[in-house]
């Protein structure tokens, strides 16, 4: 059976100015799977997980080269409209970063932009959004308070949730859990599990236990190039590649 | 290794240390202690002035009677006047060289410029007003051609204050507003200004006492010796405070008969840039509360 592969890299090369991040990467992401990307910091993750919603697009000097295809559309294409873009691919940051508002504002921030105003559309819209994220409960008598006073853990959820809103095809998280404690990370790992039942998710973490736990497909990456994408299964239990196994079994880092 | 020498050392330590903090205490007083002095002064001399009718009447009498209404409403509308000029512009040229503009050559030539123009000597404003505003465009000397003049002046104290405050905005707010797929423009207009604007208050006070308190650029383009009337359009000619204490204080014929109307005057005028200082402060501290991160 063929799979549904909803964006592929093709030869993609990053330059940030004459300092080549990303070299030669094919890659393709299978819809609603996890996927993760793991290497060694500096490795490229961040900045290729930036390059699928063209987040680098704000970073002067910067070059790709080579296609990234969403749906089988080039995303750098001239007559293609970043925001659009955007609006359709979320992005969870590795720092919590809410923005100083309410609660409810924050999810509703950016769908009033795009067009949502009535507002038993925002109040529903709010309330599916912070279920899907799981801190409907907690928060669904205070949504009036800033979310500055909500823990790391909740202010990270709230992040999910205000990208659901928008209600995008594909999350990509960068680090999402490593400003988080253990339990906070717990149950952000609980919520991508169950939110890859509707959405696709590709995740940049440097936590090999958390790549093995929630991730179907697994990418390494080592300065600026995939060594190795697979399976998580396969990867984890049977790399192909020795640098693979060296990194995996943490001897280098 | 004796006992007394890290001991001695000590000391030593201490004492230079509180020297250090005795000067530094004592340039804080002494700046604080001066402006008190000032405002001490000024009060001394120029309360006995002041009467509802001071502050509600035009001069009369060849200008040794009466009171400065003219002159207050004259420097009410200047300065409002200019903060309405300079403060969007100043904002649209902050935004354009922080978030727009490649930062490169070109920007840095801008900013020379900007920061050059903050030294350019007033009268140089006022000259300039006159050629272009009063001359050229045939404002004449009128309230539209002083603000202009004073905005321009106070313009390059408005770009720098609201680039600093703008730069103040973490990246991170843009990013998470980008992110979402808003575009730029509505992430710096709904997330990044509203995060700046207490900062850009603040910077702009220091403008708003300059507009209110400058003679040089008012002189050619907008004050009036003397005027009963009200103006009744932005194309009339005005009194203002700064420009009346000139007037008072050197080319009265009775200058040491109308010394307590000169000080009366001064201290309407300290008084107005004060009372304009504590709204834009008051309405900072508003936003402030509202906005935390
Ligand atoms: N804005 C930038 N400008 C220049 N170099 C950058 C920038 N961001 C990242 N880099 C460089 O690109 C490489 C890859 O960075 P990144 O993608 O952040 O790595 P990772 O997320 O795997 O730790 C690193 O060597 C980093 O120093
Ligand atoms: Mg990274």
């Amino acid at each position: 059976m063929e799979k549904d592969m909803i964006v592929r890299a093709e030869n993609v090369d990053f330059y940030y100015g004459s300092f080549q991040a990303l070299t030669d990467v094919t890659m393709a992401f299978e819809k609603n799977r996890v996927t993760a990307l793991i290497g060694p910091s500096g490795c490229g993750k961040s900045t290729l997980l930036r390059l699928l919603n063209r987040m680098n697009d704000l970073i002067d000097g910067a070059r790709v080269e080579g296609e990234i295809l969403f749906e089988g559309r080039n995303i750098y294409a001239p007559e293609v409209d970043p925001v659009e873009i955007r609006r359709r691919i979320g992005m969870v940051f590795q720092k919590p970063n809410p923005f100083p508002k309410s609660i409810f504002n924050n999810i509703t921030f950016a769908p009033r932009l795009s067009g949502v105003h009535r507002k038993s559309d925002l109040e529903a819209l709010v309330e599916e959004s912070l279920r899907q994220a799981v801190l409907w409960d907690e928060v669904k008598d205070i949504l009036d308070r800033s979310a500055m006073t909500l823990s790391g853990g909740q202010q990270q959820r709230l992040c999910i949730a205000r990208a659901l809103a928008m209600k995008p095809d594909i999350i990509l998280m960068d680090e999402p859990t490593s400003a988080l404690d253990p339990i906070s990370t717990a149950r952000i790992e609980e919520l991508i599990d169950k939110l890859k039942q509707r959405y696709t998710i590709i995740i940049v973490t440097h936590n090999m236990q958390q790549a093995a736990r929630v991730s179907e497909y697994t990418g390494f990456f080592y300065i600026g190039k995939l060594i190795e994408f697979g399976p998580t299964e396969k990867i984890f239990t049977n790399p192909s590649v020795k640098q693979t196994e060296d990194y995996i079994t943490g001897r280098f880092g | 290794m004796n006992a007394a020498a890290p001991s001695t050392s000590l000391k030593w330590r201490y004492f230079r240390q509180g020297l250090f903090f005795g000067v530094v205490r004592l340039s804080a007083f002494l700046i604080t202690a001066t402006l008190l002095l000032i405002l001490a002064y000024i009060f001394m001399n120029g309360f006995r002035a002041i009467s509802w009718d001071f502050l509600t009447l035009p001069p009369t009498d060849a200008m040794t009677r009466g009171g400065i209404m003219p002159a207050i409403v004259g420097t009410l509308y200047l300065t409002v006047g200019a903060i309405a000029v300079a403060l969007p512009l100043g904002v649209a040229s902050a935004i354009y060289l922080t978030e727009y503009a490649r930062q490169g050559l070109a920007i840095r030539i801008l900013r020379i410029g900007v920061n050059c123009l903050a030294g350019v000597p007033s009268v140089v404003f006022g000259l300039f007003g006159l050629g272009l505003f009063v001359v050229f465009l045939k404002f004449g000397s009128s309230i539209l051609a002083g603000a202009l003049t004073l905005g321009i002046l106070i313009l390059p104290t408005i770009i720098g204050a609201s680039e600093e405050a703008l730069k103040a905005v973490p990246q991170t707010f843009r990013e998470a507003s980008l992110a979402l797929g808003v575009s730029k423009w509505r992430t710096i207009s709904r997330i990044v200004l509203p995060n700046a604007l207490p900062g850009i208050l603040t910077g702009s006070i220091l403008g708003i006492g300059r507009a209110a308190g400058e003679t040089a650029p008012i002189m050619f383009t907008a004050a009036t010796f003397f005027t009963a009337a009200l103006p009744r359009s932005v194309f009339d000619e005005v009194m203002a405070l700064p420009y009346h204490i000139y007037v008072l204080a050197t080319a009265g014929t009775q200058i040491d008969e109308t010394r307590p109307l000169q000080y009366g005057t001064v201290l309407v005028l300290v008084a107005l840039v004060l009372g304009i200082d504590l709204v834009a402060i008051l309405i900072r501290s508003v936003m402030r509360k509202k906005k935390r991160w």
